[in-house]
């Protein structure tokens, strides 16, 4: 992530959780946090609750951020910086779920809104390595259909988190549970098509490394060689054993026109 | 076949929820802020390293990025990292540790070091790496935090003990791993019982030809892979301590095992020039030196020693004059008062400080910034007034400063002085590498403060070559000291590290003490000398022995 890019996205950040802006320059931002925000942040549960149980008036924190490292003043940021890391997890606790409708604007008469499940996927292939893939599915809930990039296609419409005027929504006909069935079968299917040599290798160095510790197990009995000998096989299986795992990083409802996709 | 898959389903419990209470619902920037995260953190493909990524002001070497990614890749984690002392065993071990945390492979860590170096790990992995490790202070500690420094010691005892063998490790590190080298110690039990899915072993010494040694610690890391040692050194071993089939063993080791030698990373290491400088005392000070002996027999001496007192005699009369002045207030025997009031007087009699006359002589002629080592602090403090008296500017430097201060210090000496005065070598992380000479105005027992001593200045990093000089005072004990183990084994003209691959393997832990000892029991400067002599023909040995193995194994 390049520092510019860091820049903008505390600046995003900053300003989707509300916080004041006080000074905007380039590689530099310093923001007043909100109350919420402060509390997430700084870490300093024994004052919130001091504040909150004599009632006084709370005075919430001034952060500086610099994202050239010669900048003069600030905190500075950059990719491994546990800050951002902080900030990352803290964007994704509170950007979870969303319900958003496309800002249309009827020709007059009332227009339909078609009710969409848009979810945001990371599939993580494990064996001693790990690799992930992000993955972004819409599926209609009045007809079915299926699209992928979802996430890339909303973002240039104008969302609204209020039904515009002279909108309606059309009735879901798929429950949201199945409608997450359904995308989970379709990362199913694209798993299945993917290159499986890599989990094959994976056995193979788990096979040829069991075979070792057994046969160096053989030999010798009693009930502390059994324990080492499972303790010990187990932790090969964990190195080696091959997953997948697939989880939803956010996901949520977005109504849209007949013409969104 | 692809392996099983694993559908992660929390998510969808808390939507129906939402639905139906409508909301709450997050903003829109901040859903696609989240999912721009879980972009910029998805680790892209199995091979290759993230971890530099994240570590943008850490400078990382080209072999100790090589080391990373083989360990990973090719070793799948479980490894021995033998690099040469000096060539950063400790920044490898970070860097996988931290490749191993960003791709969440590893949450679960235990860093097992000697406990002298618990905090230093610490601070480097979190200072250098922003890995969150915990010095194991408290019982808790164990199970509460995720990434865990403690020494093997305190980890084998118990309650210890029963807590770390309950854990599942994900990745184990244990520094210094050759001390586990005898597989019927409780360390070497220990380290074998915990559960460790990743395992990097770190040793500094060379072990390829030491079969049993090896055998052990391969066994630890990965058990089975070197078969059992029956058949092991039936294959491998030729009469008491030969290898044999030494092409096939090497094969199989390197598997497992890597080793970076200076010679091959390609850098270029700076030279060391040593120059031993001896220097002959004035009347005053020679009967200043000699007027200590009247104290051999004065049967006193609970708390003090002789040697002490003649080795502060060597540095300055302000040294000596502080030990004595306490003697004189603790003692109230008549006859010693009447010894040590005429040491005194003595001391009184001295004008001038030969060593630190020379000291100016060599800052004047070098011209540039020096650092003056010295073991006590009154010399520091009469230097620093001696240097002002000569218009030299000069900021002291002592173990007692806070970290803030030293950081200061080293500033002041950078920016605005001539010489820094240390009492000692600083610590680890003050880097002084913007001068190129020392001197060593007293001359530890230990060499190893002196490699430390000089290791601030020549290391990775270093761009001239440094000069060193070492004081002694002629016919007194620094001159045995200097003859030992500065000229005869001409010990700090070697490259770094290897002194302590020596000492290591000669496990001389304390060789200040054995000094000490030869001095202590001694009745002659000729039993002094031979004493010394044997002392620096096994270190001598040694150094050959070591030469040979690393020959023997880049053949």
């Amino acid at each position: 992530m390049k520092q510019e890019a860091i820049h903008s996205y505390l600046e995003n950040f900053f300003r989707a959780s509300g916080c004041d802006i006080l000074d905007l320059r380039p590689r530099f931002i310093k923001v007043k946090l909100t109350i919420e925000m402060d509390k997430k942040l700084m870490n300093r549960p024994f004052y919130w609750h001091y504040v909150e149980k004599i009632g006084a008036r709370p005075e919430t924190q001034t952060l500086a951020f610099k994202t050239d490292p010669a900048g003069e003043e600030g905190e500075f940021v950059h990719f491994g910086s546990p800050r951002l890391h902080h900030i990352f997890s803290l964007s994704k606790e509170l950007g979870r779920y969303v319900r958003l409708y496309e800002n249309a604007r009827s020709n007059g008469g009332n227009l339909p809104l078609y009710p969409w499940l848009g979810l945001n996927f990371k599939i993580s292939f494990q064996c001693d390595l790990k690799r992930d893939e992000l993955m972004s599915l819409g599926i209609n809930l009045f007809n079915g259909t299926i699209v992928k990039a979802f996430q890339e296609t909303v973002e240039a419409l104008p969302l609204s988190p209020k039904i515009p005027d002279y909108c309606y929504t059309l009735a879901p006909m798929i429950k949201p549970l199945s409608a997450v069935n359904r995308l989970f079968a379709v990362i199913e299917a694209f798993i299945h098509r993917q290159d499986d040599a890599w989990a094959l290798e994976a056995r193979e160095k788990l096979r040829n490394d069991l075979e070792l510790l057994e046969r160096f197990y053989e030999d010798m009995e009693g009930d502390a060689y059994r324990d080492a000998f499972e303790k010990e096989r187990d932790a090969l299986m964990e190195q080696y054993k091959p997953r997948i795992h697939v989880s939803i990083i956010n996901g949520g409802l977005f109504y849209l026109t007949g013409t969104a996709f | 076949m692809q392996p099983e898959i694993h559908f992660d389903r929390s998510w969808c419990e808390a939507l129906d929820k939402r639905i139906n209470q409508d909301g709450p619902w997050a903003n829109w920037e901040m859903y696609k802020l989240a999912y721009e995260a879980e972009k910029q953190l998805a680790v892209p493909a199995f091979s290759g390293l993230v971890a530099p990524n994240h570590l943008p002001d850490l400078d990382v070497l080209p072999h100790q990025l090589e080391a990373a990614r083989t360990v990973i890749e090719d070793m799948h984690g479980k490894a021995i990292l033998a690099d040469e002392v000096g060539l950063g065993k400790t920044i490898e071990a970070g860097l996988i540790m931290k490749e191993y945390l960003i791709r969440g492979l590893a949450k679960k860590i235990l860093v097992l070091v000697p406990a002298s170096l618990v905090l230093q790990w610490t601070k480097e992995l979190n200072e250098k790496f922003y890995i969150p490790a915990v010095p194991q202070k408290k019982a808790y500690v164990w199970e509460a935090c995720d990434v865990v420094i403690s020494s093997i010691d305190t980890a084998k005892r118990a309650p210890h003990a029963d807590i770390v063998l309950r854990q599942d490790y994900d990745l184990v590190v244990i520094d210094e791993a050759h001390k586990l080298k005898n597989h019927k110690t409780k360390n070497y039990q220990f380290a074998r019982q915990i559960k460790k899915k990743f395992c990097l072993l770190l040793t500094a010494t060379p072990i390829q030809n030491r079969l049993d040694e090896l055998y052990y610690l391969v066994t630890l890391l990965k058990p089975g892979y070197l078969g059992d040692a029956e058949s092991f050194f039936k294959d491998y071993r030729s009469g008491k301590n030969r290898v044999k089939n030494e092409e096939k063993l090497r094969r199989l080791i390197n598997k497992v095992m890597v080793r970076n030698r200076r010679a091959d990373t390609g850098l270029n290491w700076p030279k060391r020039h040593v120059q031993s400088i001896e220097i002959s005392l004035t009347a005053e000070e020679r009967a200043m030196y000699e007027a200590l002996s009247t104290l051999k027999n004065a049967e006193f001496v609970e708390g003090f020693s002789l040697l002490t007192l003649q080795r502060e005699a060597c540095s300055s009369r302000e040294a000596l004059y502080v030990t004595i002045k306490r003697m004189l207030d603790r003692h109230t025997a008549p006859r010693l008062r009447d010894l040590l009031t005429s040491i005194i007087e003595k001391i009184q009699a001295v004008k001038t400080n030969s060593k630190a006359e020379k000291a100016l002589e060599i800052i004047r002629r070098a011209n540039d910034k020096v650092i003056i080592f010295t073991e006590y602090r009154a010399t520091q403090l009469y230097l620093q007034w001696f240097l002002k008296q000569h218009g030299i500017t000069s900021v002291p430097f002592r173990g007692g400063f806070k970290r803030s201060k030293k950081d200061w210090m080293r500033t002041l000496f950078e920016k605005n002085a001539q010489v820094l005065i240390a009492t000692e070598a600083g610590g680890e992380g003050i880097n002084l590498q913007f001068c190129h000479h020392i001197i060593n105005y007293d001359l530890p027992w230990n060499p190893m403060r002196i490699e430390q001593r000089i290791g601030r200045i020549h290391r990775l990093g270093q761009k001239h070559d440094v000069h060193i000089y070492n004081f002694s005072t002629k016919n007194t004990i620094e001159e045995h000291i200097l003859r030992m183990l500065y000229d005869k084994i001409r010990l700090f003209e070697n490259v770094i590290g290897e002194l302590e691959e020596i000492l290591t393997r000669l496990d001389i832990k304390q060789i200040d003490r054995e000094i000490a000892d030869i001095f202590e029991s001694s009745d002659s400067d000729g039993e002094i000398r031979i004493k010394m002599d044997n002392l620096a023909s096994v270190i001598l040995a040694e150094k050959e022995a070591l030469k040979l193995d690393e020959t023997g194994s880049d053949s």
